[in-house]
């Protein structure tokens, strides 16, 4: 591969450490090797905003995009492990400590309240749902 | 001992302190305790020092408040570790209540009189809780924090809001929607984050003690950076409740300070089950400090039998050669203590970043959907419902933080959550197994905090993996829920006077007891490496 595929979208100058940059070919070229290898589309970037609730402007569209593309492909190595017969953690070992299920009534409401941005009581105040599909 | 090491010039950095400060050391030398000289010895406790000058009435608790906000506020224009900071009046008061309280023989708390500066991120009631975002710009959340509220019950005093990387996302401040933190080393250079501004507070000695959060290096790194000690806990050793959550299975509230047993003190004091937090442990708190030996009373190989295994994939190619040479130098400083020190390699360590990078950006993508403008945070006025969640969230969210939401939900979507967020969930496993097996045959693993020294401000540009690269030393460790302490332990050579290299020592669940005993012993018998920047040394014992 040349290496204006493997760095498009990211000047050699901008990394920060002359042996840091060794590490990360090596990533970037695993990445790409195991992003060929599976049927994964890449990511839609105005899509993805769409579904995060975010609305991104065409600019930043075009700045997100190569970047959340190269972390995107860097996570491809984990593709290539073998991973057969592992049980995924959810987390760390902890102990189930949930208390008991009786409700209690929170004693600031008063200051709940006072921070909603547009509030008449009892309600708080949104506008209008469009119907789109 | 460690001839290797540079050690910090004493003279000051370019920038000079007003006479007032220096006018501040005469006085308060005379009224802090000081029994030892400054430029040698190894850190005493302040939390400790000052129980002591407090109940001896050698020092008024409003005196010691006093002097160290002159400190913070003749520095903060410098370093700006603190996004609010109350008037000094909430302060002093409280100061007073503690002095009426001793004066009346009361019992006062293991906090008594201690300023405390608490991460952004974690809620407190009388003041803004922004997280370092513009969407909470102004927020009072209705309730303090468990770590908040057990801290104050124990007498200690929140001398304000620090600095961060928004929510928790990056590792130089840089990200914090208000300012950069400057390192109090070099103000040119960066503190680490995202708990940047409370590892530089701890640093300057604008506060005694600080709290951090530590989801993949948070505490760590800057306190490495910043040559203070940092203490990340074991998952579900401090509550969480209160903790702007970033990724809930990774996320950890962790202490600073300028010392071992400072660290420790702080831990015990909001360590323990919350009924608030589901995933806090019921093991019982146990008294970190009563295992601590006296410097005097230390036998010539205090650590005799205890094995250290150096992990070797954090001192081979891509990390500095100051930082290895550090740690290579504090390796042969357990060796000299007693210690049997070897190199032990962890398998798929070079995993752990990417699975980190993949649970942390989904669980963020879904904890940071809460800020959508409707109950709480800056609202954007809209027409309809879908533009006001995307406009508040548009306009309040910092771009880090939209790409990492981003990436998240591409993650976690139908049809790639096996491929993505599932996969990384067994890599945990195989990390967690991994560790378990190497604390199996060792007492503490060690390592460096972070592959560098403190970074120049704007150094990292738009890179995005090369910052997060960075963070290879710190994210295993939560991946495991280990508890993982961080302590100065050298220098490497630069302008003005050095910058320090923190040393990571890791050891098995709940077992903060152990690494605070071994590293209280490795702090107090390290010769000739004083952890204090110059731009404050006039002003400190």
């Amino acid at each position: 591969m040349s290496s204006k595929v493997l760095f498009r979208g990211t000047p050699l100058t901008t990394l920060w450490n002359p042996k840091i940059q060794h590490k990360l070919l090596q990533f970037r070229r695993l990445s790409s090797k195991t992003t060929n290898c599976c049927s994964l589309q890449p990511p839609n970037v105005s899509h993805l905003a769409k579904t995060a609730h975010i609305s991104l402007t065409p600019t930043e569209v075009e700045e997100f995009g190569p970047k959340i593309q190269q972390v995107i492909g860097w996570f491809g190595q984990l593709q290539g492990v073998d991973l057969q017969r592992i049980e995924p953690s959810i987390r760390a070992d902890t102990e189930n400590n949930l208390r008991d299920n009786t409700p209690e009534t929170f004693d600031q409401r008063d200051a709940i309240i006072a921070s909603v941005p547009s509030y008449e009581e009892p309600y708080i105040k949104v506008p209008k749902v469009l119907n789109v599909d | 001992m460690l001839s290797t090491l540079q050690t910090p010039r004493s003279s000051l950095s370019r920038f000079t302190l007003p006479s007032t400060i220096t006018t501040l050391a005469s006085n308060s030398q005379s009224t802090l305790t000081t029994t030892q000289s400054p430029t040698t010895s190894p850190p005493q406790s302040q939390i400790l020092s000052i129980r002591h000058s407090l109940l001896t009435r050698n020092l008024s608790a409003v005196d010691l408040a006093r002097s160290y906000l002159t400190r913070l506020r003749l520095t903060e224009p410098h370093l700006r570790s603190f996004l609010h900071i109350p008037d000094d009046q909430t302060i002093i008061s409280q100061a007073n209540d503690l002095d009426r309280r001793i004066a009346a023989g009361k019992d006062v708390g293991p906090l008594a009189g201690v300023l405390v500066a608490v991460k952004d991120n974690i809620c407190t009631a009388d003041m803004p809780s922004t997280g370092g975002s513009r969407i909470l710009q102004n927020y009072r959340p209705p309730f303090d924090a468990t770590a908040v509220k057990k801290l104050k019950e124990l007498g200690g005093i929140v001398v304000g809001k620090t600095n961060m990387d928004e929510f928790g996302m990056g590792s130089t401040t840089e990200a914090s929607a208000f300012q950069v933190t400057a390192n109090p080393w070099d103000v040119s250079r960066v503190p680490g984050g995202s708990s940047g501004g409370s590892a530089a507070a701890v640093s300057a000695r604008q506060c005694v003690v600080s709290l951090g959060s530590d989801t993949g290096g948070s505490v760590r790194q800057p306190a490495s950076f910043c040559g203070v000690v940092g203490l990340k806990p074991t998952y579900g050793r401090v509550s969480r409740f209160g903790l702007m959550a970033y990724a809930s299975s990774l996320d950890a509230i962790g202490c600073f300070g300028s010392s071992v047993a400072d660290t420790g003190i702080l831990l015990h004091a909001i360590a323990g089950h919350d009924r608030f937090d589901a995933t806090s442990s019921k093991q019982e708190v146990p008294n970190f400090l009563s295992h601590f030996d006296s410097a005097s009373s230390l036998e010539s190989k205090p650590l005799k039998g205890l094995r250290v295994g150096l992990i070797r994939e954090t001192i081979e190619d891509g990390v500095d050669a100051g930082v290895v040479s550090a740690i290579r130098a504090a390796a042969s400083h357990f060796e000299e203590l007693g210690c049997s020190v070897n190199e032990v390699s962890l398998p798929s360590f070079s995993l752990g970043l990417p699975a980190y990078y993949v649970l942390a950006l989904s669980e963020s993508s879904s904890n940071l959907s809460r800020y959508d403008g409707i109950r709480y945070g800056n609202q954007v006025h809209a027409d309809e419902l879908d533009s006001l969640y995307g406009d508040s969230r548009a306009k309040g969210l910092g771009s880090e933080v939209k790409m990492r939401i981003l990436m998240g939900t591409y993650a976690l979507s139908a049809g790639y959550y096996d491929a993505y967020y599932k996969r990384a969930q067994q890599v945990r496993t195989i990390i967690r197994n991994s560790f378990k097996e190497a604390l199996d045959q060792y007492d503490i693993l060690i390592s460096p905090a972070a592959p560098s020294v403190a970074y120049k401000i704007g150094e990292k540009k738009n890179d995005p993996l090369a910052m997060y690269a960075g963070d290879i030393m710190t994210v295993n460790v939560n991946l495991a829920g280990l508890p993982a302490l961080v302590l100065p332990c050298g220098f490497v050579d630069s302008e003005p006077a050095g910058l320090p290299v923190g040393l990571q020592m890791i050891g098995a669940a709940f077992d903060e007891g152990e690494l605070l005993r071994v590293g209280h012993i490795f702090e107090q018998t390290l010769e000739n490496c004083r952890f204090v920047p110059p731009l404050v040394a006039d002003s400190v014992e």
